[in-house]
This record gives C-alpha cells, sequence and structure tokens, in this order.
C-alpha cells in the first residue's frame, strides 16, 4: 500500500463527525470510521434505490437527496440517511385492465393526479440517473405509453422523484406502468410463441440420458 | 516471478485497440487447468462436517463455519412476543421469493413476504446478462440441458435440468405478461445472444438491465398483490412442528427490534447466496444482504445441503480501481465479442468457454506473471472494450449502458481505455436439495433459487440463474399453495435448536459465533446499539 493516497476528509454522516479517504461512498465512509450501518443499503452499485441519503455540501444551502453507495464522501459534507422508503398509494392490476383501447382512461383513474403536473421540474432535478421524469410523466398522461416508458429505462425505483413531487404524482409508478403495459398489451414475439406451441404439441421434448 | 509484471500505467501506455488478435492454439487440458488455478480445487479451504444432515461430507471452511454456529435465539426470546398466522411464508425478497409469493397469492392462499433489507434487494436486481430461454429456431431445449449439463461438469439433477428447460419459453410469457420488457427487433421476435460455454444463442435479455427490469416489474406486481410485504424484517430462525415439519419462522424486525412468529402451513426460503461471505478473501459481485441465511436456517431444520464447496467466480470482475473491486461486468460483453489480454497484449483463453474455465485461465496468467499490476497490490487481465467499438462502432452505447455508468464511476473510458478485470466472487453452485417442486427434505420447507442446489452442478452458465428463479419460484409457490388445505399444527417451537446446541458440544464446536449472518462483518451490525434485541445472545 502506498501512503501518498491516505489523505482524509471530514463529513458528517447521520450525526456522526468521521473521516475518511475521498475515495469512498458516504456508505464506505461511515463503515469505515467505524460505525455500523445496515438498514438503506442494498446493491452497492447504483441500482436497487436502497440508499437515499440527504447531502449538503459544504458551503452551500441546497439540500438534495442522493443514492448513498454513489456519492463519494467529500470534506464538510453532511449527510443523513433516508431508511425507510413511502410507498405509493396507487393500485392496480394488469389483468383488470380487460381492454387496451381502454387504457388511457384506466391510467387517469389509477394515477388521478398525473393530470394535475405543475411542471415544476423536482421530479427531474432529484432523479440520480438523469431521466426526465416530468416529460415522462406529460407523455403517459397523453397517453403516449411506450414513449414514456423508454425515458424510464434507467429507472431504478429509488422513490426520490417521488419525495419531490408536490402533487403526489409517484412518476416512478408512472413509468412503470407505461412500461409495463407496453410489454403487457404489445409484446407477441412470434418466435416465443411458436416455440409455445411446439412445446404444447409435444414436439420437443427431453431425452435425459441421451448420449452426447 | 513478481517483478516481470507489467504495471498498470506501463500496460495501459503499451495497449492498442486492434481489429484482429488471433488465439494462439490452446494447448490446456481443462481439468488440469480447474484443478491447478480454481479457487474450489485449493485442498487449505475445505473441511468436513461434524454436525447435521451432511456431517462427513466436504464443505468450504468459512461455510462450515456458519452452518455449525450457535442459533441466534432461544425460547426466552420468543415469550410474550406477537404471533401471526399465514398460509405460505416466502423468505426473501429478490426474483424468487417473488415469483413464489405472486403465483401463491394468485391460487388463493394468503401469503407474507419477509425480507431481511428491502423488498427487491437482492441479486436479481444487479444481474445484466439476461435469461435463457430455448426460443430460436437453432436450438432446441434438448441443446439447452446438454448445454446446462455439460457446463456443470454432469453433476446437475437431471429431472430438475429437463424441467427447468422446459419451463423456459413459458417463463418469458409470463415475466411478458408480468409487464417485464424484452429487446426485440424489428419485427418483434425477441433477440437472443450466447452464453460463453452453449451451443446456440439463448439469451434473452433487455439492455444489460435485465435484472433491473425483472424486478421493478415483480416488485410492482407483488406490491399490487394481495401478499402482504414484510420489509426489514430477517428471518433469524426457522420453527417446527410436533411431527418436526417446518412450521413457521421468527423475524426480527429491524425498526422495532422485536421478535415476531409467523406460523405457516408451508414455508419457501428464497434468500439467495453467499458472495458477502468474501469465501477465500475474493471480492464479490454480490448485493449487500447475501450472506447465506437460507442454508443454515435450513440445515439447522435438518434439510439435506448439496455441492458444498462448489462456489463460482465471475471471471470479469472489476479490478481497478481499488473501491469498486469485485463490481460485475456482465458477461454479455464478452458474448458480444470482447477479448482478454494480459499484460503482453495476448488473447489466453477462447474467452467463450464456462466461466470457471475463463476465471482459472485469468488466475493463471496472474500466477504465472502475466498479468497487469496496479498501485495498491491488485492485479488483473484486460477486458479489451475498444477493440470491440473498433470492430462494432457504437455498439457499448447501444448495448452496455451500465458498463458505461461503471466507467463514470471509475473514471474510465470503455471506448478508449480497456478495463482491468480479476475474477470476483459471484454465485453459491449448490445449496438446499430440492425436488421438482422446489421441497427440500423436511415436509413444509421450500427452497428456491440460488439458496437451491442441483440444477447447476459445478458450474452455471450466464442466463440459467434468472431462469432458475422464476422456474423454480412459480412451481414452489404453486405447490405450497395448495398446502393450505392441510390442517395446521398443534404445536409449534425451536425446539431443535436443542438438539443443535447438545450436537454442537458433543462434536466439541465453539460455540462463541452466532448465525445466520445476516449482514456482512463491514456493517458492524452485531455491535449496532439499534439491535439490543438481536445482541442479548452475543458473546459476553
Amino acid at each position: 500500500m502506498n501512503n501518498e493516497s491516505q489523505q482524509v476528509v471530514n463529513a458528517v454522516i447521520d450525526g456522526k463527525a468521521i473521516q475518511a479517504p475521498p475515495s469512498l461512498s458516504v456508505i464506505q465512509a461511515l463503515w469505515h470510521a467505524g460505525y455500523p450501518r445496515v438498514k438503506g443499503v442494498g446493491c452497492l452499485e447504483g441500482v436497487c434505490g436502497s440508499c437515499r441519503v440527504l447531502v449538503r455540501r459544504k458551503d452551500e444551502s441546497a439540500v438534495n437527496i442522493e443514492l448513498g453507495c454513489q456519492t463519494l464522501v467529500e470534506e464538510g459534507m453532511q449527510v443523513m440517511f433516508l431508511v425507510f422508503p413511502n410507498p405509493t398509494h396507487h393500485h392496480y392490476r394488469l389483468s383488470h385492465i380487460q381492454n387496451s383501447w381502454d387504457l388511457h382512461a384506466q391510467f387517469h383513474r389509477i394515477f388521478p393526479e398525473a393530470a394535475n403536473c405543475r411542471h415544476c421540474g423536482g421530479c427531474t432535478r432529484g432523479c440520480p440517473k438523469g431521466i426526465d421524469v416530468e416529460k415522462g410523466v406529460e407523455l403517459a398522461s397523453a397517453g403516449r405509453f411506450k414513449e414514456a416508458g423508454e425515458l424510464f429505462v434507467e429507472c431504478i425505483m429509488c422513490n426520490i422523484c417521488m419525495t419531490g413531487c408536490a402533487e403526489e404524482i409517484a412518476p416512478n409508478h408512472v413509468g412503470l406502468f407505461a412500461r409495463r403495459v407496453t410489454a403487457y398489451f404489445h409484446s407477441r414475439p412470434s418466435n416465443l410463441i411458436h416455440r409455445l406451441e411446439q412445446i404444447r404439441k409435444g414436439e420437443l421434448r427431453i431425452e435425459e440420458d441421451k448420449d452426447e | 516471478m513478481s517483478n516481470s509484471r507489467v504495471s498498470y500505467d506501463e500496460a495501459l501506455a503499451a495497449y492498442r485497440p486492434l481489429a484482429e488478435r488471433p488465439l494462439q492454439e490452446q494447448h490446456d487440458d481443462v481439468d488440469a487447468l480447474l484443478r491447478a488455478y480454481h479457487p474450489d480445487y485449493r485442498a487449505d479451504t475445505m473441511t468436513t462436517l461434524k454436525v447435521g444432515p451432511n456431517s462427513g461430507e466436504p464443505c468450504h471452511r468459512q461455510l462450515a463455519e456458519v452452518l455449525q454456529a450457535d442459533a441466534r435465539i432461544d425460547d426466552a426470546d420468543l415469550a410474550g412476543g406477537a404471533i401471526v398466522e399465514t398460509d405460505v411464508l416466502v423468505i426473501g425478497g429478490g426474483g424468487a421469493g417473488c415469483a413464489a409469493a405472486l403465483v401463491a397469492a394468485v391460487a388463493g392462499a394468503k401469503v407474507i413476504l419477509a425480507t431481511k433489507l428491502r423488498l427487491g434487494d437482492s441479486n436479481t436486481v444487479m444481474a445484466e446478462g439476461g435469461i435463457q430461454a430455448s426460443i430460436d429456431k437453432s436450438d432446441t431445449p434438448q441443446m439447452h440441458y446438454d448445454d446446462t449439463l455439460r457446463a456443470g461438469h454432469h453433476l446437475g439433477e437431471k429431472r430438475l435440468v429437463s424441467q427447468m428447460v422446459m419451463d423456459g419459453p413459458d417463463v418469458i410469457r409470463w415475466l411478458i405478461q408480468q409487464g417485464m420488457q424484452f429487446d426485440m427487433d424489428e419485427f418483434g421476435d425477441l433477440l437472443t445472444r450466447r452464453a460463453g460455454g452453449t451451443s446456440a444463442n439463448r439469451v434473452c435479455f433487455y439492455r444489460d438491465y435485465t435484472g433491473l427490469e425483472m424486478m421493478r416489474v415483480l416488485r410492482e406486481a407483488v406490491q399490487n398483490s394481495d401478499a402482504e410485504v414484510w420489509e426489514y424484517s430477517p428471518v433469524v430462525e426457522l420453527m417446527i412442528n410436533e411431527a418436526g415439519h417446518c412450521a413457521g419462522a421468527v423475524i426480527s424486525n429491524l425498526k422495532d427490534c422485536r421478535y415476531v412468529q409467523i406460523i405457516a402451513k408451508s414455508v419457501i426460503i428464497a434468500t439467495g447466496g453467499i458472495g458477502r461471505m468474501h469465501l477465500n478473501g475474493f471480492p464479490t459481485s454480490n448485493h449487500f444482504g447475501a450472506t447465506g441465511d437460507g442454508l443454515v436456517l435450513a440445515y439447522r431444520l435438518g434439510a439435506k445441503l448439496r455441492d458444498l464447496d462448489s462456489f463460482q467466480y465471475h471471471p470479469t470482475g472489476l479490478a481497478h480501481p481499488h473501491h469498486l473491486a469485485g463490481t460485475l461486468i456482465t458477461e454479455g460483453v464478452r458474448s458480444a465479442g470482447t477479448w482478454l489480454l494480459n499484460g503482453k497484449g495476448e488473447r489466453f483463453v477462447d474467452e467463450l468457454k464456462p466461466r470457471d474455465v475463463v476465471a482459472a485461465a485469468i488466475l493463471k496468467e496472474c500466477a504465472e506473471g502475466r498479468g497487469v499490476q496496479t498501485s495498491d497490490g491488485g492485479q488483473g487481465v484486460w477486458l479489451d472494450t475498444p477493440g470491440l467499438e473498433l470492430r462494432n462502432p457504437g455498439i457499448l452505447k447501444q448495448r452496455f449502458p451500465k458498463l458505461l455508468h461503471l466507467g463514470k464511476k471509475a473514471g474510465i473510458d470503455p471506448h478508449i481505455s480497456p478495463l482491468l478485470i480479476y475474477p470476483t466472487l459471484h454465485y453459491q453452485n449448490g445449496g438446499v436439495a430440492i425436488s421438482e417442486h422446489g421441497e427440500t427434505t423436511v415436509p413444509g420447507l421450500y427452497c428456491v433459487g440460488e439458496a437451491s442446489g442441483g440444477i447447476h452442478g459445478r458450474n452455471r452458465i450466464m442466463g440459467n440463474a434468472l431462469l432458475e428463479i422464476i422456474s423454480f419460484g412459480r412451481r414452489a409457490g404453486a405447490h405450497a399453495a395448495e398446502r393450505r388445505h392441510g390442517k395446521g399444527h398443534k404445536r409449534t417451537s425451536i425446539d431443535h435448536l436443542s438438539r443443535l446446541r447438545r450436537e454442537l458440544t458433543i462434536s466439541d464446536m465453539p460455540m462463541e459465533q452466532k448465525s445466520p449472518m445476516l449482514f456482512p462483518s463491514c456493517a458492524k451490525f452485531d455491535t449496532d446499539v439499534d439491535y439490543e434485541g438481536l445482541r442479548r445472545n452475543r458473546r459476553k
């Protein structure tokens, strides 16, 4: 180990003053300083959306919500974990939507607040994946589900956009709805259907003891 | 020998992307290569189990330590605590647990899904490569079956494998009906790519986000189903009834630090793998919660385990920079045609060989001084992404957005610079022995997904894990739901712990360690003052 990279920064994480190398994420920094942490820790790769933290950087008044595993610790940084995610109040079952012609109406029944978007941009600003969340809500409200869903390819359901929405739209769930109905109603791969048919007819079987 | 190793900076300066790099003919005998370099064959890491249903069988030393450790609770912990009843209890909130819970709930059973962290916190969400299903016209389920068994060195359970590969196409259909998207061609047909060690294009995928797409869809489906979800509720012990059948589980709620008994007619373990045990000191690609809890819980109740000495080291874990060590780079990158290069810029293995072979070949290059040395003492070989981009302009951006994101975090642009990689602990090949319905040898106890064993033999091919979790998750969910018609338990307890403690004492095992582990040691859970309830039994 070479020692030149051993410089450390000072930060406050969950009220605890810690010192850690700046190459560590705020979660790693907390562990490095000897403090336990299990709640809110997940994949540690930025795809599970569990480790939401409030962050205020040195000499800034703004408080941002970020992902703890993706945020490197900085000098003078203040960090607070947001542990328990807020569940959405929207409920639906794809199987209850009988007819895809009815989809637009059903969407506004399930997500009545989506039409109330005030275009404040809070959802888009908060998104750790850089998704144009507000645009996605607008497209979904206009019934353009396939286009809306495409915007949410990288969504990790961290719920930060929900927290940022004054109208309680739950934009990430809107995006996921748009993606799910696109698959549910429009994915009918002919190669898959053909194979299922072959299996149903008993044309494809496994010989378990066949010599290779 | 180590002096001949080239440093990271030197090797990077010497590197050039080339359109052609022929592979020298390989003369290595595969078995000899594995025996000499695969970590499973290091004799000093193995031990023999002394307690429990697998007594006398070989087991990795670190795994044996938790299987033969003391329990976290005793009867006094349960006194006065809450008791809840359900038909089916699913333990684990990854893909396998969600599939089981959804199917059981649709079948009409009352379902509780208890998960250690948040619903969807799992290895599933991190799976990138895709899911195998024999769909392509050049492919058959028989070829899928043959590939799976061959890659597993013919040690997989034939009936489980043949059932799983025949389930493949219907698993994809089921996932689409849950609302999952797959990459398709211009006519709406599923695209497939080829996994290492296989004979046809068989991996269905969604970009390099297959697991993320699957998990967010299943999580949304479960949250909109009749299944009840208990988050931050790790199971610390299973319960038995008067006949020795599984009768439920004890969870420890991380929110209020209380124990709750969930009495269930059937219990499905879907707790995933062991990567965070860092076997042999390897870095891991696994989720924070992958601590092998399910193996411990099932073993204590008397369930037979299998292949406890076989683990998968994924060839391409990131080796540099240090703070991202172990992070997985999907095999899809090699499937697309990316080469592996040693410190001299030479290819040294057919990159599409099975994972155990490729991993052993990398370890051999490094051991014989042809690796690339990092300044912090690590080493590895190059994953030649610029060469791939040179031959297929635009492919990285189109097909591997997650890889580019990783590059951004690492401060390396994979278009321009190759990535240094080293094998990373990825998957537990063995696990709890199961039937075609996911039943363990203990009545009332099921196990599905990575925690179960028997499908992959001693080596798994890409895309079979995502297939397995849905195939067996659905089957176990349906079978367990049927048990709701049976009569309930007369008496439930944790009496099996007296037997465990007696056996541990007789075998002269140290009683200091408690298990299941629940969280990796780096998180210091057992010293956390927030969890007084779980600390009560700690060593004084």
